[in-house]
């Protein structure tokens, strides 16, 4: 056992940890605390004015405006935010919490952990590499689609809620963001790198994969040149998408079989990831396409973009990776904010539907909005009865207008506030009694029931029938409830698939 | 064709709103905006004036229907004064100007909407005081002031409306809650006891809650 080492924090506490350098990163080396309920990363550079500057903003204003305003205390499982600075001799490092048990390997790798990483931190990398989860994870590790998905909703909402502060993360990738597929969790760590344009300017340019066309394009240009492009929220915009695409689809957006030097394989990265930047399932330019020769076992189905082209995400996210990776690929104004990334994800959410094949590796899918549904990732048909509740909204006295948002109605899906209430949505700032499920469906003699739990007013249109909590309807073709009375009480009308 | 929702974008560019205000004024209106776009009725219906004002009042992009409207990006000078009071007196004109009363035949405009983002240290108070009743006195529907940046104070912002929020706490849904749409309430006529008990003893238990969106 090592040394221990006590200094006084800026704030005054007294923080005790090993001298034993537990772990390395780019910048900084990092200490364990006795008790392992927080880290010391210190930075090996000597520490500056404007260091010193940014960290104090961070672990001081900028966390307390997230962590003491509504919905503050949501934000502690989805940032690992530093809390404290120490200074010894002229280093300066930041206290951060330890991260939660769950992004740590229980099980690692497969054949009794043949890689050694159980207890090791789950990057994001173990898991978007499909030759990673089919040859070496142990499949306890692995997770279903669902929780893929619901990992990319929670990065979406931790980005958004940085830049709706201002500021930029300016170094998202999968070595900066810990998940854990098996429960859909997702941390944002790293996060003394903050980027406030104009005022704090980044350490780093950003992790491979994820660094923008404009970045990539001017990294040779001085950091005080005019036309060098440094990490913003613009950058992040690009590598939020990136990830999203990552996550949902295990390959990367840009990484097709195009070659723009073959003699010099930094110049080609730099072009591929530049200049020549182009996604590979772009709608006219198939110059970057996965050449399917390439592909080894172990990446099916995920690098065959024919049979597994991004339209399988659902139309919200196929219409935000068109704008992020064919519009706004060179044009940082046109890709779409973290809030709209949510927002696609979260209506998504509501049109999965799981695989009636048990032995389906991803287990849940998107809808494809056809009568005859299949798994597009084992082929298997739907086989269980399947409703969708179409949403629609009223702005004037008797016109229901449609919400493009519907809901798959499958047994034992769930129906909250935020499918009846349009002003309500899912997220860090709703109280309890907004969270409570109002209702569910369930097959019963062959037919889809929708139970009403709690829905105050629950009433069915057609049939002028109100259905008071604890009764249940049967949905039919054209079932039209209306779920709520209030301003924002949305109607539901069925579609039975 | 739907009526027109004339929605004033107040924005303050001075120069303490540099650095993490104004960023967050940016990816705040791309919210609005985009949310506003994904609303087939507000679509429609939604006109949007922007307006950002320092020492100098801008008119960055006049009255324009949200279909396929660009979002400017707001930049700061290096300095500049926050002159709300002046801001608000040029969007009393601007209201003035564009507004198409309703009659009878069911045109003219719905009753427009203010939204001012500022870090809410005005500095010409006393023209912020006499221009905070002429606001007061003109038919907006509603006045949202939202505190934009770490450092920002919001009680000056009290005496225009008592609708002063977090910027940075908004998203999508926050704003366009603000937007109350003329007859949402829907009057159903319910008849009395004719709720139908479907053998609900029979049912099978309720499933354990699928959730993954928190």
């Amino acid at each position: 056992m090592s040394d221990l080492i006590t200094l006084t924090a800026t704030d005054g506490t007294e923080i005790t940890f090993h001298t034993e350098v537990k772990a390395a990163g780019g910048m900084k080396d990092v200490y364990f605390s006795p008790d392992k309920t927080f880290v010391v990363a210190f930075y090996r550079e000597d520490c500056t004015e404007e260091i010193r500057q940014r960290l104090e903003a961070i672990t001081g204003l900028y966390r307390e405006r997230i962590f003491n305003q509504a919905g503050g205390d949501y934000w502690k499982n989805i940032f690992c935010w530093p809390s404290k600075i120490v200074l010894y001799k002229n280093k300066i490092g930041v206290v951060v919490p330890f991260y939660s048990q769950d992004f740590y390997f229980k099980f690692g790798s497969k054949n009794g952990d043949m890689l050694g990483i159980k207890g090791r931190e789950k990057e994001g990398k173990w898991f978007t590499s499909p030759s990673n989860r089919n040859k070496y994870l142990d499949q306890r590790e692995i997770g279903t689609w669902l929780c893929q998905l619901r990992i990319c909703i929670l990065i979406a909402r931790g980005v958004r809620r940085l830049h709706a502060a201002g500021l930029a993360h300016s170094d998202l990738s999968y070595k900066n963001i810990l998940v854990d597929p098996t429960t859909g969790k997702a941390c944002l760590i790293d996060l003394d790198g903050l980027v406030v344009p104009g005022k704090f300017s980044p350490d780093v340019v950003g992790t491979p994969d994820f660094i923008a066309p404009e970045c990539v394009m001017t990294a040779h240009l001085k950091k005080d040149d005019p036309n060098r492009k440094l990490p913003s929220i613009a950058t992040d915009e690009h590598a939020l998408a990136t990830l999203i695409y990552l996550y949902l689809l295990l390959r990367h957006p840009l990484r097709g079989d195009q070659i723009h030097d073959s003699q010099d394989a930094a110049r080609d990265e730099t072009l591929a990831m530049g200049a020549y930047a182009l996604f590979i399932e772009h709608p006219v330019n198939p110059s970057n396409r996965i050449n399917l020769n390439t592909i080894q076992d172990a990446e099916l189905p995920w690098k065959n973009t024919q049979t597994l082209p991004y339209s399988i995400t659902g139309p919200y996210l196929s219409t935000l990776f068109e704008t992020a990776f064919v519009d706004g690929l060179h044009q940082p104004s046109l890709r779409p904010t973290a809030s709209e990334w949510e927002t696609a994800l979260l209506k998504t959410a509501d049109e999965i539907i799981p695989c009636s094949n048990p032995n389906c590796r991803q287990k849940w899918y998107v809808f494809d909005n056809s009568t005859a549904p299949a798994c597009p990732f084992c082929a298997t048909p739907y086989a269980q009865k399947l409703a969708v509740i179409n949403f629609y909204s009223s702005y004037e006295p008797g016109k229901f207008t449609a919400d493009n948002h519907r809901l798959a109605a499958f047994t034992n899906q769930s129906l909250y506030r935020w499918h009846s209430n349009r002003d309500t949505r899912p997220n860090e700032m709703l109280s309890q009694e907004q969270k409570m499920r109002l209702g569910y469906i369930v097959n019963h003699n062959n037919a889809l029931h929708l139970v009403n739990e709690r829905y105050e007013h629950l009433y069915d249109v057609a049939k002028k029938i109100a259905i008071p909590a604890g009764d249940s309807i049967i949905l039919e073709e054209g079932t039209t409830l209306l779920f709520s009375k209030q301003h924002d009480g949305r109607l539901g009308v069925v579609q039975l698939i | 064709m739907a009526r027109r929702l004339p929605l004033y974008i107040l924005l303050d560019t001075s120069g303490s709103m540099i650095g993490e205000p104004i960023e967050a004024v940016n990816i705040g209106l791309r919210t609005l905006v985009n949310s506003l776009k994904q609303n087939a009725y507000a679509n429609t219906s939604v006109h949007l004036c922007i307006i950002t004002f320092d020492s100098i009042i801008t008119e960055v992009l006049p009255l324009t229907s949200l279909v396929n409207l660009a979002i400017p990006e707001i930049v700061c000078p290096k300095s500049g004064g926050t002159f709300l009071g002046a801001a608000l007196e040029f969007i009393h004109q601007r209201f003035n100007q564009n507004f198409i009363p309703p009659s009878t035949d069911a045109e003219g405009d719905r009753e427009p909407m203010l939204l001012i983002m500022t870090d809410g240290k005005c500095t010409d108070t006393q023209a912020y005081e006499e221009a905070i009743h002429k606001i007061q006195q003109l038919p907006f529907a509603t006045i949202i002031a939202c505190a934009a940046g770490p450092k920002s104070v919001p009680d000056q912002l009290r005496q225009l409306t008592n609708t002063v929020i977090g910027l940075d706490t908004m998203d999508g849904a926050s704003f366009t809650q603000f937007f109350k749409w003329a007859g949402d309430a829907v009057t159903s006529t319910e008849s009395a006891g004719s709720s139908q008990k479907l053998e609900k003893s029979s049912l099978p238990p309720p499933p354990p809650e699928l959730q993954i969106v928190l």
